[in-house]
């Protein structure tokens, strides 16, 4: 398949996508670029109703009724967001899986875990039903679960060992692409651990890329090889995972990092940001952030600013017109 | 642009929608009825039980605008006055019913214990008794009058609302703002009355009109069986049965009237009730 | 059960929660199980604990919404288990200890609007006063504006529904607050401004915290004692600072590797997870 000149395409190419919602101001989704690699993890951080979920549920096309979209959305290759109703099914049954906050809101709970994993396969594919269910046993096993598994009823396993599942399932169609939408929140601390690490197994066994789609700061940090973090509907910064961290330049990311209650920040008041992110009614002039930034000036509230490269650093994307003031800052480490 | 989402049921929700003629036309046909019966001594063009046989039988005139039954009593007037005990009845039957179930409900919900055990087999007593059996047999044993068949449905009635009743408010009660006026130090009792009822309050009057519906019908089927309503009071379920020999000598208009006006207002109040709690429970999603 | 600081909360001051020998059981479930501490007047005190551990029952059996087995619960000195009857005891109760919700949507009745929250509780326990003043006071120590008494909670983000139920539970003047996962369903922007405001109240007030969660980067942030509970039992307890920098239970630390940061080994931390439930 690979030839030379014609590179294979990414699991994951989002490039401007803008989403708009019936009875809103402004667009929810703004301009978002983010490309997942194969075999990557990329994080996409951002708070409740940054766009976030909508962006990573824009790839399998679950959007609300009455969106209206522009840009595109490829996976591997192919635009989601011009697929025909067959495409669409193929794409959700096999190129690309999601794995969802709650497994066990996502889970029919009257059927047995077998019939769920192969349920997608024996409707979908000409898959014979002893194949599917040899399939579902092995992931079972891969995700660290037993056969007797497959003859239980959702009801009757944990939080942490149904996420699991979900997992498995998600894998049964051979994806290219692993979308999971805050897939640990629901689960306790060091069941979370257990999870992560099983998805960075998988991930490498099987050369899917991985969009994790978190609210929590440290864990994107802990796990991704690159992350972008979202307000208000736009990409305010991306680039690699410690970098990013280490070295914040766009104001919303040290502000986050700066009142997230951590273990080795230095002690006494966490730094709040002052308000709250705008609200779907609100007509964005400049940046988004400015209201509630810092170091904002006239300029961000009258223009947006674009995402550019840091001087020195291609890989780093910030789109803040005073990115070069967080330099030396007191979150630099 | 391109609409990415997939347009879903869009004639349903039309259908649904509050403006939709439907529900509209049902809501001004309850208020008619409503009007036609407070208004009824100052709208009717004759006495509804003056007697003129000569007349008898009569088609639609210009005196007798929807014609004369077989006693010569002008149609028109017996239907608006009809309109008085037919919602009357009805009217009692859901206040009555819906008071009681409501207590009755609330009381097994929160108690629960022995108590929500003898009040759930008690209406579960009262379900399995066919409701137009036990109005016929308090009419039979208290004689004529509306009371009797009124309180007797009343009671049949009773275990739709206090089950509904139940149900609700045992999911109310595990809300955790139940917990929180605990918590603070509320009675129990102005936590339900406060809190609790208001908030299920209106889905259990959207079943109470659908049940308003149900009522209307089975008091018009005991005065049809000349149950209940006393002769002369003019009611649309008696009027039925004074138009059966009307009927029978090719006359039916003085019984179709008041058998479409039976219809129609069960109907009416059916629809906007399933309206109401459509609304209802789209708004608590 | 080792290592167990039996000093915590027994400091100086005389402590305003007194817990001892709490047990209660579901079944075969023991979800509490032996639960006894200590909060000092005015302190802070975290439990910390995954689902299942038995924090959030030991809280409810403080605040009253449920029945120990057995133990005793004082506050103040006065006993409060067991089941009183009649007003006065249950507002002398309420008076005791207050509560704080987890998830502020729920916790509100969504038909109540801000000011007549906080006007139900100042009337029930303050009656024939004029509370108008004191809402006004109350809305301002959350940070909420006067304006917001006539709003509905639908009408405010979840930090602001969150304010309320603070406020709400300080209109009781309580001598101790028990805070039950009350920052977990809030971003991390405003999490951190809740966390600020009830630093800022504790010390405005005197107000005693029992801080119930699950996040160790919140206990650390406003806990000055911790008490770490794994199946309804306390493993560890002591200093936060000490119980952090030098957890003594295996179960401590596998939860505090549990956390994520930069350079965070997950594996490292499933193998230790089966090798504790193993032990």
């Amino acid at each position: 398949m690979n030839t030379p000149d014609r590179p294979p395409a990414p699991p994951l190419d989002i490039r401007g996508l803008r989403l708009r919602l019936p009875r809103t101001a402004r667009p929810v989704l703004d301009g978002v670029d983010l490309t997942v690699g194969a075999g990557e993890t990329v994080a996409l951080v951002g708070e409740s109703g940054s766009g976030k979920t909508l962006t990573s549920r824009s790839v399998l096309r679950l959007l609300p009724t009455g969106a209206a979209t522009e840009g595109t959305v490829r996976v591997a290759g192919d635009d989601v967001l011009a697929m025909d109703p067959e495409q669409l099914r193929h794409l959700r049954t096999g190129t690309a899986a999601m794995i969802f906050q709650d497994p066990r809101a996502a889970i029919n709970p009257l059927r047995r875990i077998g019939d769920f994993l192969t349920e997608s396969l024996r409707l979908n594919t000409a898959t014979p039903p002893a194949e599917a269910t040899r399939r579902a046993s092995t992931l079972l096993e891969a995700v660290g679960l037993t056969d007797a598994a497959l003859r239980r009823y959702p009801g009757q396993l944990s939080g942490g060992m149904l996420q699991r599942v979900m997992i498995a399932a998600a894998l049964m169609g051979e994806p290219a692409l692993l979308l999971a939408d805050e897939p640990t929140t629901a689960l306790d601390v060091t069941t979370q651990a257990e999870v992560v690490s099983l998805l960075g197994d998988l991930r490498e066994r099987f050369g899917t890329g991985l969009l994790f789609v978190t609210h929590d700061l440290g864990l994107a940090a802990a796990i991704s090889d690159r992350v972008y973090v979202m307000y208000a509907g736009r990409i305010a910064e991306t680039g690699p995972a410690d970098a990013l961290f280490s070295r914040p330049r766009h104001p919303y990311t040290a502000a986050l990092l700066g009142s997230t209650p951590r273990l080795d920040a230095p002690p006494g008041r966490l730094v709040a940001i002052d308000g709250q992110p705008p609200g779907l009614q609100v007509e964005l002039a400049g940046c988004p952030f400015a209201p509630r930034c810092g170091y904002a000036t006239d300029l961000c509230r009258d223009q947006a600013p674009a995402a550019r490269p840091l001087p020195g650093d291609p890989a780093r994307l910030v789109a803040c017109h005073h990115s070069d003031r967080l330099e030396g800052s007191a979150l630099d480490g | 642009m391109s609409t990415a989402a997939l347009p879903r049921r869009r004639v349903l929700a039309r259908i649904r929608t509050s403006r939709a003629p439907l529900n509209l036309l049902c809501l001004a046909f309850v208020a008619l009825v409503v009007a036609l019966a407070v208004l009824a001594p100052w709208l009717v063009p004759h006495d509804p039980n003056a007697v003129d046989l000569g007349n008898a039988l009569g088609g639609p005139s210009a005196d007798h605008l929807l014609g004369v039954d077989a006693s010569g009593r002008d149609t028109l007037s017996r239907l608006i006055t009809g309109a008085r005990t037919s919602l009357l009845g009805p009217l009692g039957v859901v206040v009555f019913s819906t008071l009681a179930g409501v207590a009755v409900g609330v009381v097994s919900a929160w108690r629960g214990g022995w108590l929500d055990s003898v009040l759930s087999r008690g209406t579960e007593l009262i379900f399995a008794f066919p409701g137009m059996l036990l109005a016929i047999l308090v009419v039979s044993l208290y004689g004529e009058g509306l009371t009797a068949p009124v309180l007797a449905l009343a009671v049949a009635y009773l275990p739709y609302v206090s089950r509904l009743t139940r149900s609700l408010v045992l999911a109310e009660r595990e809300r955790p703002y139940v917990a929180a006026y605990q918590v603070q130090g509320h009675s129990a009792w102005q936590i339900c009355l406060r809190h609790v009822v208001p908030a299920i309050a209106p889905v259990v009057l959207a079943q109470s009109t659908i049940n308003f519906g149900y009522a209307l019908i089975d008091l018009a089927g005991l005065s049809f069986l000349g149950l209940g309503v006393p002769a002369l009071t003019p009611d649309w379920g008696r009027m039925v049965f004074d138009g059966e020999s009307a009927i029978q000598s090719g006359y039916p208009l003085s019984a179709i009237l008041p058998c479409a006006a039976i219809v129609l207002t069960v109907v009416a109040f059916n629809v906007v009730g399933e309206r109401w709690a459509d609304q209802v429970a789209r708004r608590d999603r | 059960m080792d290592e167990v600081d039996q000093s915590v909360g027994a400091t100086s001051a005389t402590p305003v929660l007194q817990v001892s020998g709490l047990h209660r059981t579901y079944g075969a479930v023991r979800a509490v199980d032996d639960v006894s501490f200590a909060l000092a007047a005015g302190g802070s005190l975290g439990i910390v604990g995954e689902s299942g551990s038995g924090k959030t029952t030991t809280a409810r059996i403080i605040v009253g919404l449920e029945q120990a087995d057995t133990g005793r619960v004082s506050v103040n000195g006065r006993e409060r288990t067991g089941r009183g009857r009649g007003r006065a005891h249950r507002l002398a109760r309420a008076r005791e200890v207050q509560l704080v919700f987890q998830d502020p949507y729920l916790s509100l009745d969504p038909r109540t609007p801000v000011g007549a929250v906080l006007r139900e509780a100042l009337r029930l326990h303050f009656p024939g006063a004029d509370h108008t003043s004191r809402v006004a006071e109350l809305l301002d120590q959350v940070g909420l504006g006067e304006r917001s008494a006539d709003a509905l909670p639908r009408q405010l983000s979840g930090g602001q529904r969150q304010r309320v139920a603070i406020a709400r539970a300080l209109a009781v003047e309580p001598a101790v607050l028990v805070l039950d996962e009350a920052v977990a369903a809030l971003d991390v922007s405003v999490q951190a401004q809740i966390l600020n405001l009830l630093a800022d109240i504790r010390e405005q007030t005197g107000v005693g915290y029992l801080f119930i969660t699950h996040d160790l980067g919140v206990v650390r942030c406003v806990t000055e004692q911790v008490i770490v509970m794994r199946q309804g039992r306390i493993v560890e307890s002591g200093p936060t600072a000490r119980v952090l920098a030098d957890p003594q239970h295996p179960y401590t630390r596998l939860l505090l590797e549990s956390v994520p940061r930069p350079g965070w080994d997950p594996r490292a931390i499933a193998a230790a997870r089966r090798a504790l439930r193993q032990a």
